[in-house]
């Protein structure tokens, strides 16, 4: 695969903002102090205000024990946030200062990524080995209760929130998972997170095997390492493992990509007009050369985010097969907007593309051949982590490379 | 309208635990009636709780505005206020919601304890929509469809991709109209069109079989507006074949609640007077005690049993308290749910409605059930399903058994329930032995006496 010729550095007009917070938050706030406080202004608009102004009404006056105003605006707001996107999300005058006094790393975590969505806490992925893996959490479980308190009205921020703290504080989840009758009791202990290291292995007959378990600023530097040996090894293909894996940036997910792509897009984003849009490209000095390599991803319903905008990249760029299932479809840029009583919204602004131009936030990425369903082991609640000689994934990933499926598509866009 | 009470809505999640998740046409979930509750006139409201001030929804609008502007796709206004209200009253606690119009009408439904429809219950068996079992004496019994039939089309639309809900909205209409289901059997060449003719159909809350031995056996699903009505025609019919009546079980395993007021009467059925329940709120409106009444009704002139489980909240909460403090029956099983809070619907004026908590309520001995349960007198454990069991074998099984006739209360109210029957059921097995050896050890003396 060519690089092409015009060669562009890395183009990250606003890779400031990005920098400075995960989960894509940018702060405009100037424009959004200077936004007046007006209220929707048509003949439909009031009317639902009104709908609005009789449910606080019959709240205040009949709920069965009294609840202050800002309790249930609050409430209400982020039930407004939740109505949009799992991104989207409110802070309270409190969160909000604690953002704008910058950024912190937790000191300690579950190592889960959640998201709130239809009235359910769910655990989108879950880091291998991590306090809550070794606590028996696992990616696709319903987060019922916490501390013994029933987990309702949050946003996905503030449930993150709750699963970060001191090292060694404990929390008692109650957890529903998908076909099982009874819910299962865990106890997670928080950590420090532990360095999510890439890592690789030759499997049998020469194909390379790859593992992000999520994306750190350390990734794209961790992937060259691992790719480079293989440049001399004559590897037949290669299996990029990208399910379990919903942390990272847009950023991360484009440095990421360099040392395939080279200086090719490997994203967009676009706005709501008059928003603008953005197109990202990876570095041409970054790439790994030679590395024509026929690839399968493997991807599932803990695919999101950078790893989701690396394997879109990937797939309309390298001629990956996308393997597993579909993914979460998270990969919005946010916008934070104060409000006049200190609180403040986070907002999605933006949502990425695919350089082939499909949207990811909000559908996911179908994989082009679905995995096969694994047959439960009876008496096994908990799957442990299988190593991928033995992953019916990775098998499945290695008939398609040994089929040449990919290498013959990759062939067939090569040559003009 | 008045605001309709409600004691109900162990959380839908539940009730999926418990259950398998198949849609009854009609015949699911919590319930709501029209009890005569607290006005929803605003002038007879207690002052003092001051509705939210104007800054506050302005920080609101301001934030309405702002989503309307500048979310990445426009979103209909509707949605972001139905979802801000939404988002103000499960704040409140986890028995309160807000209902959109459809929502509100589904419930309306289900309260009233009959819709308008052709009779069967149907399911997504495999992905394919299945018909679970057509309902004694409706359209769909009559024209002949059978347990185990595939709808393949419904007026002529293929059912593939179709969820449930879509469906059951699709078959449902008014009374008079016809539809047309395309139904695959086995031993059909090809599929055959059914055309069947909607009338209102009766939801049944309430099951019954008898027990060997002069004994009655009832069963509440929940509590709706028909619930009282169907008990007091079961209890007649069971006084006059069972000579003598020796005893009576009242199962309220896994019955989520539903009506207040269906509560207190089902309660008052077996009671000659005293409390049966009061609730507490925040208005002096909510404050009531709800006695039994003297007058007249049947008489069960038998004593009882009461088996509850984790899956029993609400309204069933209320009977087996009652029956229990009064010492009108003797409860075994395993600790009810814990729901003991009232909740009033309040319709709003685009046809949506708040499901709001009210009141708290309280059985005789004064105790909350809040959290707490009602504690049985005797704890007598479920089967344990196996923990390797999954959720889809254990519906698949609930399905089959359903689909062959084979539950408890799918057959005809007097046969009498078998010996087999009973060691699948420890929980009944153990109902019988206390009425077979009236009364039980740990009931005291005058409470005993069956007059």
């Amino acid at each position: 695969m060519k690089p092409l010729n015009n060669k562009t550095f890395p183009s990250r007009r606003g890779g400031l903002l990005y920098r400075a917070l995960p989960f894509f938050l940018i702060f405009f706030l100037a424009a959004a102090a200077a936004q007046p406080a007006t209220a929707p202004s048509s003949s439909q608009g009031y009317e639902s205000l009104r709908l609005l102004t009789e449910a606080f009404h019959e709240i205040s006056q009949k709920f069965v024990s009294k609840k202050s105003e800002e309790e249930i605006v609050h409430g209400s707001l982020r039930g407004l946030m939740n109505s949009l996107d799992p991104d989207s999300s409110f802070l309270t005058p409190q969160e909000y200062k604690q953002v704008l006094s910058g950024p912190k790393t937790p000191l300690a975590e579950a190592g889960v990524d959640l998201i709130y969505k239809d009235h359910l806490l769910t655990a989108v992925s879950v880091m291998e080995d991590g306090p809550a893996w070794r606590a028996g959490l696992r990616p696709g479980d319903h987060i019922l209760k916490v501390n013994g308190q029933l987990v309702r009205n949050l946003t996905t921020q503030e449930a993150t929130r709750r699963f970060q703290g001191a090292s060694g504080t404990s929390l008692k989840l109650n957890v529903l998972r998908n076909g099982q009758v009874k819910p299962l009791d865990l106890t997670v202990n928080l950590e420090p997170l532990a360095p999510g290291r890439v890592t690789s292995t030759i499997l049998k007959d020469t194909y390379g095997y790859i593992r992000i378990p999520y994306f750190t600023q350390e990734t794209p530097r961790e992937l060259i390492a691992v790719l480079r040996p293989m440049q001399g090894q004559r590897l037949k293909g290669l299996v990029l493992d990208l399910r379990n894996n919903a942390r990272g940036s847009v950023d991360q997910a484009v440095k990421a990509a360099s040392p395939f792509l080279g200086d090719k897009e490997v994203a967009s984003t676009k706005g709501r007009p008059p928003e603008p849009g953005q197109t990202y490209h990876g570095n041409a000095r970054e790439e790994v050369a030679k590395l024509h390599l026929p690839m399968v991803v493997l991807v599932d319903g803990g695919t999101a985010r950078a790893s989701e905008v690396l394997a879109g990249a990937l797939r309309d760029q390298f001629q990956a097969v996308l393997l597993g299932s579909k993914t979460v479809g998270l990969c919005g840029l946010t916008k934070v907007l104060p409000l006049h009583d200190g609180s403040a919204l986070v907002m999605t602004v933006a949502q990425c593309y695919t350089p082939k131009g499909q949207k990811i936030h909000g559908k996911g990425l179908e994989p082009d051949v679905q995995g096969k369903t694994p047959q439960p082991t009876p008496g096994v609640t908990t799957p442990a982590k299988l190593p991928p000689e033995q992953d019916p994934w990775v098998a499945q990933a290695l008939e398609i490379l040994k089929d040449k499926k990919p290498q013959r598509l990759a062939e067939k866009a090569v040559k003009p | 309208m008045l605001p309709r009470i409600l004691v109900s809505g162990v959380a839908g999640l539940l009730l999926g635990l418990f259950f398998w998740v198949a849609l009854f046409l009609g015949n699911s979930g919590p319930v709501a009636a029209d009890f005569p509750g607290p006005s929803s006139n605003l002038a007879a409201l207690p002052k003092g709780a001051a509705p939210v001030t104007d800054t506050k929804l302005r920080v609101l609008a301001q934030a309405l505005a702002l989503v309307e502007d500048q979310y990445v796709e426009p979103k209909p206004l509707k949605d972001l206020i139905y979802g801000s209200i939404q988002g103000a009253v499960s704040t409140l606690d986890s028995h309160s919601s807000f209902m959109t119009p459809e929502e509100y009408r589904e419930l309306q439904i289900e309260t009233k304890g009959k819709f308008s429809g052709i009779g069967i219950e149907i399911t997504l068996k495999d992905r394919i929509l299945t018909v679970v079992s057509p309902i004694e004496g409706t359209p769909a019994y009559r024209m002949g469809l059978q347990a185990g039939d595939q709808v393949v089309k419904i007026n002529g639309s293929p059912t593939k991709n179709m969820n449930l809900n879509e469906a059951v909205r699709m078959i449902r209409g008014e009374s008079g109209t016809k539809v047309t289901l395309t139904i695959n059997r086995e031993g059909f060449t090809q599929p055959k069109d059914f055309v069947i003719v909607r009338e209102t159909i009766p939801i049944r809350s309430v099951k019954a079989r008898v027990i060997e031995g002069g004994i009655g056996y009832i069963k509440l699903n929940n509590f709706q507006d028909q619930t009282d009505r169907d008990l007091q025609t079961y209890l007649k019919q069971m006084g006059k074949q069972l000579t003598p009546f020796n005893g009576l079980i009242l199962d309220l395993r896994n019955d989520p609640g539903g009506l207040l007021e269906q509560a207190t009467r089902v309660a008052d059925e077996f009671l000659k007077s005293g409390l049966i329940v009061y609730t507490e709120g925040r208005s002096p409106q909510q404050i009531s005690r709800i006695y039994a009444t003297g007058g007249q009704k049947i008489e069960v002139p038998a004593p009882m049993v009461v088996i509850i489980n984790e899956g029993s909240a609400s309204a069933s909460e209320i009977v087996a308290g009652a029956l229990k403090d009064q010492k009108r029956a003797f409860v075994i099983g395993t600790k009810s749910f814990g729901k003991g809070s009232v909740q009033t619907i309040i319709p709003l004026e685009d046809g949506s409605a708040l499901r709001l908590t009210t009141a708290l309520f309280y059985t005789p001995s004064g105790t909350t059930i809040q959290d707490k349960g009602i504690i049985p007198d005797e704890v007598v454990q479920e089967p344990e399903i196996p923990d390797s069991k999954s959720l889809t074998k254990v519906r698949e099984e609930t399905l089959k058994k359903r689909m062959r006739k084979e539950g408890l209360t799918d057959k005809p109210w007097s046969q009498p329930i078998t010996a087999q029957e009973l060691d699948q059921d420890p929980q009944l097995k153990r109902a019988v032995e206390i009425l077979r050896n009236w009364p039980p050890r740990k009931m005291t003396q005058q409470a005993a006496q069956p007059k």
